[in-house]
């Protein structure tokens, strides 16, 4: 069964809704995991614009996520003298400039390449920003930055941002679904199957290419600053993290790459079974993870959201 | 009035003459037909056309507007597309999909996208392979679907590289006739085949590429006659 886009989109809202509620009923540990999992599917859907939607498979997103969140943290450390209830908003907006600036920049010289090339240049950019926020010291890596608490007092911090990354996520599942659907869109589809025939027919190649890269950045970024907002206090290490470049990708395979909800899938179901089915195996849980997306990803090559394709166009 | 307009053009690779020197123009409304031996430069003159590759020397004017060292996506806004000799469908992607690329970019935008969409499949005969993902489709209709893509950007030049090649002589047949449909719709036909029957059947014109230059330029039947293209071509019975 196909569903159509009136019948998509409420089972989208009941789906917001439920989510929403969830701080009502849930225990806090699975509070924790929800937001973890919330916080997984908006960076998922942002790296998917890029690498599901043009085919640039990024591996070192995290730099994104690295420099919206310090740039925040040093932003909001200059204007402190601001009320609370603007300091997210104006780490957003300054965290978000700075990713996009940031991706400009490199996108001419890294979008020239290709395939693995482009993903090990993408880490080597996660590497190079991790270093220069620890080795600098005005950006304070090694040191730590922290963030003013924002939730409001009447609210548990854990529930605030809860709602807050939810909403963060809509939005970025918003953004996707409107490119998805979008001119753009179509281009970004033809440069992922093949970038060349993609141009003879007309297709700006190089100027998608790039405006993709910097809209996942931007939104990469923003996830980030409430990443960092949530935990408190970051180092380098707490956001540069190569095990995030790596579950990015993880997300699209195993949902579905290209499509647009697969990262939430992959996200939700990875998140899900790390931190909750697996989180007591201790030692083994990283190797019972591993030997469970080998096997995901050979039985679901289209991931979680092929499957289900392949199932409706089953006679 | 000369559509396409090629003049002097010379293409080296590291010293190898792919094209040397060789001058044309392309009547609108016409087909033309493009053959010669193998390596003649007949592909390398289409990826020189549409700005795939850069020239070594002279020009190419559309519809008087110099296209030389503009980028390929330009060109194909400017209404030239090409249908490549191997297919190169997304493969992930229904035909439609595949088609409605072509009807949102190339020549006039995203105007009418779904109706072009649909001319174009029906123009090209695939209008029934609609909702089917093209990973799923034969050679030959995938050599549709390279006409079908190519015509929905609008375009007034189709390029199409060795459509014929590979097809059994109902497909053969099929698509010659989509060519002249195509042409029929206003759309100015530039071939490469190693067909002969088709060739002589369908073009207007044919010219002929010889380790890039351009030994002969008429009528088909009148270039089927010419020695030169005898010698370095089309063989005679006692050659064989």
């Amino acid at each position: 069964m196909k569903l159509n886009q009136t019948q998509v989109f409420l089972l989208v809202a009941a789906a917001v809704v439920v989510l929403a509620a969830g701080p009502l009923f849930l225990p806090p540990f699975y509070v924790r995991v929800g937001q973890l999992m919330l916080y997984s599917a908006g960076l998922g859907l942002a790296w998917a614009i890029l690498g599901g939607f043009a085919g640039y498979t990024s591996f070192g997103h995290a730099a994104f996520i690295g420099v919206g969140a310090f740039t925040a943290g040093l932003v909001e450390a200059k204007l402190s003298s601001l009320p609370t209830v603007l300091l997210l908003p104006v780490g957003l907006l300054a965290g978000a400039a700075c990713c996009a600036i940031l991706a400009a920049l490199i996108a001419y010289p890294i979008l020239r390449l290709r395939g693995t090339f482009f993903a090990i240049a993408m880490l080597g950019v996660s590497h190079v920003c991790a270093e220069v926020t620890n080795n600098v010291d005005f950006f304070q890596g090694s040191m730590g930055l922290n963030f003013p608490p924002i939730a409001p007092p009447s609210m548990d911090p854990a529930n605030f941002f809860y709602e807050i990354y939810l909403v963060a996520a809509l939005f970025i599942l918003l953004v996707s679904w409107q490119i998805r659907r979008s001119r753009f869109g179509a281009g970004l589809l033809s440069i992922r199957e093949d970038e060349d025939t993609a141009r003879m027919l007309g297709v700006p190649t190089e100027r998608y290419k790039r405006l993709a890269f910097v809209v996942s950045a931007v939104l990469t970024g923003v996830t980030g600053v409430i990443y960092a907002h949530s935990l408190g206090y970051i180092t380098t290490d707490s956001v540069y993290r190569d095990d995030t470049n790596l579950s990015l990708i993880v997300y699209s395979l195993l949902g579905g790459m290209g499509t647009l909800f697969g990262p939430v899938i992959g996200a939700f179901l990875l998140v899900f079974i790390t931190q909750v089915i697996l989180g007591r195996l201790l030692d083994f849980h990283l190797f019972a993870t591993g030997l469970l997306l080998v096997i995901l990803v050979l039985s679901a090559p289209g991931g979680i959201a092929g499957l289900l394709k392949r199932k409706r166009a089953a006679p | 009035m000369s559509l396409l307009t090629v003049e002097r053009l010379s293409k080296n690779f590291r010293g190898l003459a792919a094209i040397s020197d060789v001058s044309f123009a392309i009547a609108a409304g016409s087909i033309t037909s493009i053959i010669g031996p193998n390596g003649a430069g007949k592909s390398t003159m289409f990826n020189l056309i549409t700005g795939y590759l850069p020239l070594t020397a002279g020009e190419i004017r559309f519809r008087d507007k110099r296209i030389t060292g503009m980028a390929t996506n330009r060109i194909a806004e400017l209404g030239i597309a090409r249908a490549f000799q191997i297919a190169r469908p997304f493969r992930d992607l229904t035909v439609f999909e595949n088609v409605r690329v072509g009807a949102l970019f190339g020549k006039a935008g995203p105007r009418d996208v779904a109706a072009t969409t649909r001319r174009a499949l029906e123009l090209a005969a695939i209008a029934s392979l609609a909702d089917q993902p093209a990973s799923s489709l034969t050679v030959g209709q995938l050599r549709h679907l390279e006409v079908a893509r190519a015509i929905a950007t609008r375009a007034d030049l189709l390029l199409a590289d060795e459509p014929c090649a590979g097809l059994n002589p109902t497909e053969t047949a099929a698509m010659i006739d989509v060519l002249r449909q195509v042409r029929t719709n206003g759309v100015t036909v530039v071939l490469v085949e190693h067909d002969m029957p088709s060739v002589m059947e369908v073009s207007d014109r044919v010219l002929v590429l010889d380790a890039g230059r351009l030994i002969a330029d008429g009528a088909p039947k009148v270039v089927a006659n010419d020695p030169k293209v005898i010698a370095a071509y089309l063989g005679t019975p006692d050659a064989a």
